[in-house]
């Protein structure tokens, strides 16, 4: 990207943006239309939310430039986890040790100028070293409530399959209530609020696997995969050149967004209009996945939700100014891939969920008009 | 034949010496016949390689239906060898078209897959028997040797995959490793087929290699298991004894005269011609041992044979044993016959079983034919041209009718005319025209799952200016079908014009 700083700073106020018609959440928002957009909003709103879109766009690409510094070679996931955040949705990240798991996370919250925490999952992790708790002072003879390191922005939930299934579903409630329950008052979060959690497919002993219920709440789940051997060459040049350990104390980040911005994006990407054809492929890929021979269990209406507002995402971070049938099938593999189980046989026969879904995808008729 | 030039000792042995015989007459003379084996099966190998490149089974399949008449030639050696006029290089190929007159079809057709191939070619190639004359002879000699000669078939079958074996590990062996780090099985397998075409045809010609030592040896064994089978039969060794005395007493006439005596009362025509000849009838009379003789004793021979009789009867030099079976009724014994119509009845059953059976094995052919119909007609397509397998154009993609059929002769003018009432349906009518293009004329493989983005990539190796123009109308298509957002008059028009362009260049060449 091109733009300097100065370019992108928007007046991005969640406020001050004018929709023709109230933002929804969830599945009735995808009833939106464009038509029902040009019809009824004047002239002169539309071109200033083209305006508004297009600037997001940009500071979305300009995000996504300054993040592929840090982590090199990885140009799949880091769009992954924007999507996601644009979104409102929560992500899991797998991959092996040393692929930059962690440092994307701490990349992405060095660009965003919200607050960030880290959480090691270990086995003797107790939930209210996740969400707090009270703690009596002394000095004032009361109780005192200490918010854990879950109120924050960005919560990144390192190797989350350590900890055990009681301090996994102290998470389930901040993930999807966006609160936290202290002493009988709940409690929001900050917003914009995202966990980024990871896990590694090697080394499973001693792990406790993610629940059905817990997998279904992040919006995707990516893998990570070692870089191509040219990206690799390029990453052990740049880091190796300093003393430092640390791509990120290498390059210095710039700070391009506030949290304000990010619900700002956040509001305009649920607002993209999704054609209702586009809308009923999306549905129709999730519902096949119930029937499809090789899965012996499919995907929930919440994957038909997810893909909508990531397909939304995804249409935004391209600069798109509306969801086509491309962006819905680019990101049905990330929304799915958690969500479906593989058949015995297949999974004997060493089939990945990926490559039956990549299946599922080439066979689902794209939509007509 | 002359016993007494037999090259190896003529006495009985048991199956395994003999084959062990035939081992070393092979290896006495192993280069002859490794030498002529190779000569006639090289030349016909590389032949048959060269006619069946693109077949590499078919050569190694064909030399090994023609074994027997290859045979036939070590066959020939051996048996000049064992009387020890072992033929000369050139006189036995030139001698092999003659061998191979006899009964040639016989032995590549039905007696090919006979284990016992080894022990019935001496038979036949020495012998020339036909018919029922060959059948005969064949059980004389295999009486004994039931299972002798298809062991050792079975054992050379074995011999010859596992030397063919060793030779294609000798190979793999001698790749060096740096080149063998990328092997593994899973890629030999998944490699196309015409790559690894040459590394079948190596592994044909160490088959062909392998047959040049062992078959000499297999040809051999056959050989002496039959010599020894007509040592047995004929007493060949006890005539050679004879011939050998014979040989001895030459320079003695009162020998001569004395064993002829001995052997007088046995012929007829001497009985006829001597002198003596009364004097030697009434030796001979009484040297009739049935007749009663020595009346004149106490013990007369009568007597002393009935004694003779009865020990020879008893235990230890006959034993009686009782042992009851059953037996089919014999049909010449008076003892029992059934009545006529138990007769009648069993042969009315047996008849109705043989004809359920016949019945039963007749439906249930005619069910598997029916139940793997589908396989058989699979199987049989498979010898059909491949043109049938092309599918049938797709009507659809992307949900939209793109076969030639749906579409209007002329494009651009049923374009022009819905513009002004209904653009989507314009526009929507280019994009069929292109994909019908991209389906019918560039043979892309489009199918209804892809998107619009995919048939663009799809896209990328097309002449330059197909190329800009899908990706144009792509975007346009797009923006109009889900973005709403319409095209103007001028961009709808280039879009037509370019496509007239289009056509005309193709129209051109």
């Amino acid at each position: 990207m091109s733009q300097s700083p100065a370019d992108l700073e928007l007046s991005l106020d969640p406020s001050a943006t004018h929709h023709p018609e109230p933002v929804n959440t969830g599945a009735a928002q995808s009833n939106t239309t464009d038509t029902q957009i040009a019809d009824h909003a004047p002239s002169l709103t539309t071109h200033k939310i083209e305006q508004q879109r297009a600037q997001a766009s940009r500071l979305m690409q300009a995000l996504r430039d300054e993040l592929e510094k840090a982590l090199i070679g990885q140009t799949a996931v880091i769009e992954g986890v924007l999507c996601t955040f644009i979104a409102a949705g929560h992500v899991l990240i797998e991959g092996v040790p040393g692929l930059g798991k962690t440092l994307l996370v701490r990349a992405l919250a060095q660009c965003f100028s919200g607050q960030f925490n880290r959480i090691q999952f270990t086995p003797d992790l107790m939930p209210s070293d996740v969400t707090g708790h009270a703690i009596y002072d002394l000095a004032s003879e009361q109780f005192k409530l200490r918010k854990g390191p879950a109120f924050t922005h960005l919560l990144l939930a390192d190797e989350i399959n350590r900890a055990p299934a009681k301090t996994q579903a102290a998470l389930l409630e901040v993930m999807q209530e966006r609160s936290i329950t202290l002493e009988g008052r709940s409690l929001l979060v900050p917003q914009p609020f995202m966990v980024l959690a990871t896990q590694n497919p090697i080394e499973q002993e001693g792990t406790y696997p993610l629940p059905e219920a817990e997998l279904d709440r992040f919006m995707v789940k990516l893998h990570i995969d070692y870089p191509q051997e040219q990206e690799e060459q390029r990453l052990v040049r740049a880091v190796t050149r300093s003393a430092q350990a640390d791509m990120l104390e290498n390059t210095a980040l710039r700070v391009l967004l506030q949290p304000r911005d990010m619900q700002a994006i956040q509001k305009i990407a649920s607002a993209l209009p999704v054609d209702d054809q586009v809308l009923n492929y999306a549905v129709s890929l999730v519902r096949s996945t119930r029937q499809w021979p090789g899965l012996s269990s499919g995907a929930g209406p919440r994957a038909s939700i997810d893909l909508i507002r990531y397909a939304r995402a995804h249409a935004l971070l391209q600069g798109h100014t509306f969801v086509s049938p491309d962006d819905v099938k680019r990101s049905a593999l990330n929304i799915l891939r958690h969500r479906v189980h593989l058949s015995v046989e297949l999974a004997i026969e060493g089939l990945q969920v990926e490559q039956v879904l990549q299946q599922l995808l080439n066979q689902v008729p794209a939509p007509r008009l | 034949m002359h016993l007494n030039q037999v090259q190896v000792l003529l006495r009985p042995r048991n199956s395994w010496e003999a084959m062990d015989l035939g081992i070393l007459l092979a290896r006495r003379h192993a280069g002859l016949l490794m030498a002529t084996w190779a000569a006639i099966t090289l030349p016909f190998f590389v032949l048959l390689t060269l006619l069946f490149w693109q077949q590499p089974t078919l050569p190694a399949l064909i030399i090994w239906w023609l074994k027997p008449a290859f045979e036939r030639l070590p066959l020939h050696i051996l048996s000049k060898a064992l009387f020890a006029n072992t033929p000369r290089f050139t006189d036995s190929i030139k001698a092999w078209p003659t061998l191979l007159k006899l009964q040639l079809l016989a032995s590549l057709t039905w007696r090919r897959l006979s284990l016992r191939r080894s022990f019935t070619l001496p038979i036949q190639q020495f012998e020339g028997l036909a018919g029922a004359a060959r059948q005969q002879r064949v059980l004389t000699l295999t009486h004994k040797y039931k299972q002798v000669p298809t062991w050792l078939t079975i054992l050379g079958i074995h011999i010859e995959m596992a030397l063919w074996l060793g030779m294609v590990v000798l190979l793999y062996l001698l790749i060096p490793a740096q080149l063998q780090a990328d092997w593994s099985w899973s890629s030999l397998l998944t490699v196309s087929h015409s790559e690894w075409l040459w590394f079948e045809h190596l592994s044909n010609l160490l088959y062909v290699l392998v047959l040049i030592v062992w078959e000499p040896v297999y040809v051999a064994c056959g050989f002496t298991l039959y010599l020894n089978r007509r040592i047995e039969l004929e007493a060949w060794d006890i005539e050679l004894a004879f011939q050998g005395l014979a040989q001895r007493l030459k320079n003695s006439p009162l020998l001569i005269v004395f064993a002829l005596l001995c052997l007088f009362p046995y012929s007829d025509t001497a009985l006829a011609q001597s002198a003596e000849t009364e004097v030697i009838s009434s030796a001979s009379e009484e040297l009739d041992t049935n007749g009663p003789r020595l009346l004149k004793q106490l013990l007369n021979s009568e007597q002393a044979q009935q004694s003779i009789k009865q020990i020879l009867d008893a235990p230890p030099f006959k034993t009686y044993k009782i042992t009851k079976s059953w037996h089919f009724n014999d049909p010449s014994s008076t003892e029992y016959t059934s009545p006529n119509w138990l007769n009648q009845l069993l042969k009315q059953l047996s008849f109705t079983i043989q004809s359920l059976l016949w019945l039963l094995l007749l439906v249930i052919s005619v069910i598997m034919l029916w139940h793997y119909r589908q396989w058989l007609r699979a199987f049989a397509q498979q010898r059909q041209p491949r043109q049938q397998y092309n599918p049938a154009p797709k009507q659809r993609v992307l949900g939209l009718e793109v076969s030639s059929d749906s579409l209007p002769d002329d494009l651009v003018a049923s374009a022009h005319t819905l513009w002004s009432d209904n653009p989507r349906a314009a526009l929507s009518l280019l994009y069929r025209g292109l994909l019908n293009h991209l389906l019918e004329v560039q043979a892309l493989p489009l199918s209804t799952a892809h998107t619009e983005d995919e048939v663009l990539a799809m896209s990328q190796n097309l002449p330059k200016p197909l190329q800009c123009y899908s990706q144009q109308l792509t975007v346009h298509w797009k923006n109009l079908a889900w973005g709403q957002q319409t095209l103007n008059h001028a961009e709808f028009v280039q879009l037509c014009t370019d496509w007239q362009q289009l056509q005309s260049q193709e129209a051109k060449p």
